[in-house]
């Protein structure tokens, strides 16, 4: 039990400093990676807490953090990444 | 304590080494496609090994199913937008890295 | 300190600094983003408090639909920017 719960405040830690990839950039999608990786992180904290907390439940919603990570992803890639943003320079 | 939640430990512990591994390469590779590299591999696969060393705790087969499934789906994702980021990424003529680039 | 309450605090800590950040930054992408990590941490805090069903909507509807919406949005205003200037 406690190191489920260890687990999930690592990987809590671990998105937090993901943050510092959104505030830096340089391209829009680096931001959006950030974005990502709280998807597949978010989803495994939530299956961690579902088996510390003793809630199944939660299972579902990790299913539904997965899938919308996966959304998000496509509408960027496809209909939002039009133009570098002026205060971006590719690299 | 048994042998199979010793082994789920295990698990747990090696899934989130790897989710570390990930975010330090989002934090310190040099380029878009290195970054999404390391996002798409280490993170699916520290949640594959997440969800193996759940299974070992898991009360029944239904609980079971669904955390392989969400692996699934979550392999299934990032398989996709991986590739459609890194083909808009080229598109855009964003250069990959190469040795000697600096940073 | 036990295990739970840093939990918490942490999550907490992270809400707000990315509710603040979304609603000063200046780039409308980088604010979309960011209300996108917004949502998905709300979506864990209301895992934290016991309601999955509100943490399944917040994922799916502030987080995700929202996310998606606004993204589209921010591309059509760029493409719409752009010839005119």
């Amino acid at each position: 039990m406690t190191l489920t719960f260890a687990l999930a405040i690592f990987l809590l830690l671990n998105l937090i400093v993901a943050l510092v990839r959104v505030a830096r950039g340089p391209t829009p999608a680096d931001r959006l990676l950030a974005a990502l990786l709280f998807g597949t992180t978010g989803s495994a904290i939530l299956l961690l807490l579902a088996e510390a907390m003793g809630q199944p439940s939660l299972l579902d919603t990790a299913l539904v953090f997965a899938l919308l990570a996966a959304i998000t992803g496509v509408a960027f890639a496809r209909r939002a990444w039009r133009e570098e943003a002026p205060d971006d320079e590719p690299r | 304590m048994s042998l199979a939640e010793l082994l789920g430990d295990a698990l747990l512990v090696a899934g989130a080494a790897f989710f570390f591994a990930g975010t330090v390469g989002l934090l310190r590779f040099p380029d878009v496609y290195t970054r999404l590299h390391a996002l798409a591999k280490a993170d699916n696969l520290g949640l594959g090994l997440i969800v193996l060393g759940l299974l070992l705790h898991a009360p029944g087969w239904a609980t079971g199913i669904k955390l392989v499934l969400i692996w699934l789906l979550a392999l299934a994702a990032s398989a996709t937008v991986g590739f459609l980021i890194a083909r808009r990424a080229r598109r855009h003529g964003i250069a990959p890295w190469r040795a000697g680039d600096g940073e | 300190m036990s295990a739970t309450l840093a939990f918490d605090l942490l999550l907490i800590v992270a809400l707000v600094w990315s509710a603040a950040r979304a609603l000063t930054v200046a780039d409308l992408f980088r604010g979309v983003v960011l209300l996108i990590v917004f949502g998905l941490l709300m979506a864990l805090a209301w895992a934290r408090l016991g309601a999955p069903d509100i943490a399944l909507a917040e994922a799916a509807i502030g987080a995700g639909l929202t996310g998606a919406l606004l993204l589209d949005a921010v591309g059509h205003l760029r493409a719409k920017r752009e010839p005119g200037a």
